[in-house]
């Protein structure tokens, strides 16, 4: 009876995670009886799809209540509200009411964000209400207090709010869903068992990547083949996903990257620097493994997830990073927020809106009144007048430049905060709104004023150290004169009238992948939070581990302890390397060794995925890397 | 999957290869059920910093399958309670109010950033009075909570570590001297060392940045040979000659140093001049060393002959120290519970029970306190306990800062409750 109870109840302390055995055990055991509802003689095609649909749902339900317990009423609440409104939407377009279309939209999209926002963002909004006025006001739990009237009293605490799995996630879906029934570019899904299927496919509930209906809703329709190649590629997803996940993400966390972050001060400069890159490996490996796996197991059940990361570490310029990273993503927040901001067409109401709440709330947070409003009055007042009246005037080009970057930032800070309630990530986000306008702006310099801005940069930055000394300025000295460097060698060879060739091109296409890896993985010293519940505390440790980070890097350098440092965690800069060397192979290499790998005879594939798993095991079991100190 | 619980059912647990294994789990260990190590419900089953290990309780927590160290059997005498050893200190709380009664609280970086220290400050202060945080060092590369501390050599500011040539009793061997003049905090600022650069003079500014931090005057113990003036919370150095260390407190109450050395056995003391810790010692009126060691010892040593051999010399330590201040009492405090990864889980290095357990026998037999971290927290296991709910860092060894509030705490409160018995 334990037995069962343990198989089938909800425990908080043991989700179905993809690293897990259970959770294999679990898919098995749905796979098994997926085979047998489409091999099934009884039925037609379209029944057998409809069987499928519904066993799959109630697979997906099972699922997420093993994950997130009775959060799967939230999830149910959504997929009721989304199905019925996106379905009204559609009879008020086809009886010509655009206003009460345009209402049923507003107020679907209310629902969806508002729930996400009590769940995700309540600790983050109060704490911010009361630091800018005074308040004292305290988190209070809804949902637990109506469940106490259903339960025994106290059964839930009203005091904290649990934030329910995967709910950034499904939201997005839903919204997506019904602004394309509102746009016209999909018809409602008839059936709300169908839609309730997608909303809650289990493999990309949890962590994406974010499908939207238009892709996923007609894949319920097809009919269902998995051939002998997409079985192999499949299993190739899996694999791929398991071993990034364990032996780049959590072998390179545990050994290394977590006791830097926890606490920096215990390293040296260059080990703080190596686990800062690390950790860019890390979570990109973390989650893009995750997502690898949902892809592979979508897959083997027929349905296609769309591609959610690409090499992001290839990009040569930020933007590009964000057309590479979360994909999913950066498709939603283009399609459902950078667009209707204006994109590069225009600015409206909605772009000085967002600009000036970011500007008044950071204002008040830093206390920094006037040194943040003036300036950003003044801009905008720029932005203005030269909007209204001299855009005319301006190339298309040019106007097309200022909308673009100004949507694009509040896109980036926007979307800084769907990663997480606290203000390091609305830095993160800024930040890299920052770097991409910044390079959009070098890119489209003439080789002298790259030149003379350069040296003006790293002059100003060297005479900062010279006068302050302090670490911060440092390494951004360090920073800019590679910059500084690299650029010059550049302006020389174009001075020179030097030709591109393969060489020439790759030397540059290798600097500016390794810029960009460089650039992001700066941001990533705001990107690690320690806690979804509490923001003040949150907000603490990302900001004193990220000034810490910076202060080691740019005061507590030793060269003498690098080689020791190499030699004592020579498995960690292995699997760093080797993690960094694979990310960095060819495509074409990657798809030939994918297609090989599916082309394989069933005997040969049975064995290599033995040894791939007998592998990953040895990661999961490997000794921890004692503490070692080499800074005194 | 069939194929692979074939394997689990043929493969063997280990295959040596050389100096690696090759690890497979059985099928009885994928079906079972994941199950924490951690032997308490919460926090508030607290184990008792003096009751010894049982010879009988389960301090194994070796891997299954592994060959677990014999670890001897360790007499469990009758003191019930070590604090009888802290008399001395006891009594001299009742001239805090007169003058100045010192604690020196050594250990290594489990106390970094004024960790634990800061707690017994707090609430040895409350009572006795006493301002200030004491000595801190010239160059202090390791910031604290208590107070912000800048550099500037000639009027430019420097990262501590670019700062005046460093000598570490507990540091690597370039870093040590041959003098044994370390002073007081096992570490030294030398100003001008080399003159090559020129004559330095070097600004201290030391900013206390929480109110217990707050205090009214300041010592300098350095050099003859070094000249210093102060403004405020600014203190200007010039001068050739070493300097032992800063000190910001008041005229009376309780004065608790935070001395952390980094990565240290505890086995250093011996390599301090005696006459500088005699002379600290009885002209700064210390009536109490705390000594906080043991941590460092275990992740690389999995010998019990080892963890014996590195007591002895800790009680080598205790010895000396004894010697250099006679009528201070002495209180150890031993390493708390500390994790390691094998096989995927995390577990209790093995030689932590028996490392408190030495320990404690050791500091019962040389007449001083024994304050057992890993017994209070609950034995083995606890500290995994302690991470998942963020008073433990990720690596399984160090508090964070909230745990290690609540171990000062509970250290400072032990000591009290000592004087009231």
């Amino acid at each position: 009876m334990d037995f069962l109870r343990h198989i089938l109840a909800f425990n908080s302390e043991s989700p179905l995670l993809f690293t897990q055995f259970y959770f294999w055990a679990f898919f098995a055991l749905v796979f098994s009886l997926f085979a047998l509802i489409m091999n099934g003689r009884s039925a037609d095609g379209k029944s057998r799809l409809h069987l499928r649909n519904v066993y799959l749902l109630f697979v997906s339900w099972f699922f997420y209540y093993k994950t997130s317990g009775l959060f799967l009423l939230i999830l149910a609440f959504v997929t009721l509200s989304d199905w019925i409104i996106a379905s009204r939407i559609k009879a008020a377009i086809s009886h010509h009411k655009p206003q009460i279309a345009k209402a049923l939209l507003a107020l679907s999209v209310t629902i969806d964000l508002g729930l996400l926002a009590y769940f995700k963002y309540a600790y983050f909004f109060t704490n911010m209400v009361n630091d800018l006025f005074g308040t004292g006001f305290q988190v209070f739990d809804i949902f637990a207090y109506i469940g106490n009237g259903f339960a025994e009293a106290g059964r839930f605490s009203v005091d904290t709010i649990v934030l329910p799995v995967g709910i950034s996630f499904y939201i997005f879906q839903v919204i997506s869903y019904t602004a394309d029934v509102y746009r016209g570019r999909i018809q409602p899904v008839k059936n709300i068992l169908d839609f309730g299927f997608y909303v809650s496919f289990f493999p990309q509930l949890v962590a994406g990547p974010i499908v939207r209906a238009e892709e996923f809703i007609p894949q319920l329709y097809k009919p269902y083949r998995l051939s002998r190649r997409v079985f192999g590629v499949a299993v190739f997803w899996i694999l791929n996903g398991l071993a990034k996940k364990i032996i780049m993400s959590d072998y390179l966390a545990v050994n290394l990257i977590d006791r830097v972050f926890d606490n920096p001060l215990l390293f040296s400069g260059f080990e703080n620097l190596f686990a800062l890159f690390a950790y860019s490996l890390q979570v990109y490996a973390d989650f893009s493994g995750y997502t690898d796996i949902a892809i592979g197991i979508a897959m083997l059940m027929g349905f296609y997830l769309p591609m959610n990361f690409n090499s992001p570490y290839k990009s040569q310029s930020p933007q590009e990073f964000w057309r590479r990273w979360h994909m999913s993503l950066g498709r939603w927040l283009k399609t459902y927020l950078y667009i209707p901001l204006g994109g590069n067409r225009e600015i409206g109401f909605g772009t000085y809106f967002w600009l000036s709440l970011i500007a008044f709330v950071s204002a008040a947070l830093t206390d920094w009144w006037w040194q943040i409003l003036v300036p950003f009055g003044v801009f905008m007042a720029g932005v203005f007048v030269w909007n209204k009246w001299i855009s005319q005037k301006a190339s298309i080009e040019r106007r097309k430049l200022l909308y673009a970057n100004l949507n694009s930032f509040i896109t980036q800070v926007l979307g800084g905060l769907w990663h997480g309630a606290s203000w390091n990530f609305i830095i993160w986000g800024g930040i890299n709104g920052i770097g991409m306008i910044v390079e959009k702006i070098w890119r489209g310099m003439n080789w002298h004023v790259r030149m003379v801005c350069i040296s003006l940069l790293c002059g100003g930055l060297w005479l900062a150290v010279y006068y302050t000394n302090l670490p911060t300025w440092r390494l951004f000295a360090v920073w800019a004169s590679i910059i500084w460097v690299g650029t010059t060698v550049r302006y020389v060879y174009h001075l020179c009238k030097g030709s591109d060739n393969r060489i020439t091109n790759g030397l540059s296409t290798a600097w500016a992948v390794i810029q960009t890896f460089t650039f992001i993985t700066f941001t990533r010293l705001f990107f690690r939070s320690s806690s979804n519940l509490d923001p003040a505390t949150a907000n603490e440790v990302a900001w004193a581990t990220a000034k810490n980070m910076v202060n080691q890097i740019g005061g507590a350098w030793s060269n003498a302890i690098i080689p020791d440092f190499l030699w004592e965690y020579r498995w960690v800069v292995a699997m760093f390397v080797a993690g960094m060397v694979i990310h960095w192979l060819p495509t074409n290499w990657k798809r030939r060794y994918r297609l090989a790998f599916s082309a394989m005879p069933l005997w040969l594939m049975v064995i290599a995925v033995c040894i791939a798993i007998v592998v990953i095991y040895q990661f999961v079991t490997a000794d921890m890397q004692p503490f070692i100190y080499f800074q005194f | 999957m069939a194929c692979l619980a074939a394997l689990c059912m043929v493969l063997p647990r280990r295959i040596a290869m050389g100096d690696q294994e090759l690890r497979w789990p059985t099928l009885a260990e994928v079906l079972e059920t994941e199950e924490t190590i951690a032997s308490q419900d919460s926090l508030e089953n607290l184990g008792s910093p003096e009751t010894p290990e049982s010879p009988d309780s389960p301090v194994s927590t070796a891997p299954k399958d592994t060959v677990a160290p014999v670890i001897p059997k360790v007499s469990v005498d009758s003191v019930t309670d070590s604090r009888m050893f802290l008399a001395a200190f006891y009594a001299s709380l009742a001239e805090s109010s007169e003058r100045v009664v010192r604690v020196v609280h050594y250990g290594d970086s489990q106390i970094e950033e004024d960790r634990m220290s800061q707690q017994i400050r707090e609430k040895l202060q409350a009572l006795y009075g006493g301002k200030g945080v004491g000595l801190v060092p010239l160059a202090q590369t390791i910031p604290t909570r208590s107070v912000r501390q800048e550099l500037r050599m000639n009027g430019r500011f420097t990262a501590p570590a670019q700062g005046p040539r460093r000598y570490l009793v507990y540091g690597p061997k370039h870093d040590q001297r041959t003098d044994g003049l370390y002073g007081v905090m096992g570490q030294v600022a030398v100003m001008n060392d080399s003159l090559v650069k020129g004559s330095e003079e070097i600004t201290a500014i030391v900013t206390p940045l929480i109110p217990t931090a707050r205090y009214s005057h300041w010592r300098v113990f350095a050099d003859t040979s070094v000249h210093y003036t102060f403004a405020g919370d600014t203190v200007q150095l010039s001068g050739r000659g070493a300097v032992y260390g800063l000190s910001q407190q008041s005229e009376t109450g309780v004065i608790v140093d935070n001395i952390p050395m980094r990565g240290c056995l505890g086995l250093v003391f011996e390599k301090i001049d005696s006459a500088q810790l005699s002379t600290f010692y009885r002209r700064e009126n210390v009536k109490l060393i705390i000594m906080q060691y043991g941590g460092n010892a275990i992740p690389f040593n999995e010998k019990p002959t080892t963890i014996s051999a590195i007591v002895k010399g800790l009680r080598e330590q205790v010895r000396y120290l004894q010697a250099c201040a006679p009528e201070a009492s002495i209180l150890f405090i031993g390493p708390s519970d500390m994790l390691t990864q094998e096989e995927g889980e995390w577990i209790t290095y093995p030689m932590v029970p028996y490392m408190d357990q030495l320990l404690r026998k050791m500091a019962l037999e040389e007449n001083i306190a024994y304050f057992s971290l890993y017994r209070w927290m609950g034995g083995a296991g606890s500290m995994l306990k302690w991470q998942e709910i963020g008073l433990a860092g990720s690596d399984g060894v160090h508090f964070t800062r909230a745990g290690a509030r609540k171990a000062g705490n509970a250290v400072a409160d032990w000591m009290l409750e000592g004087i009231e018995n």
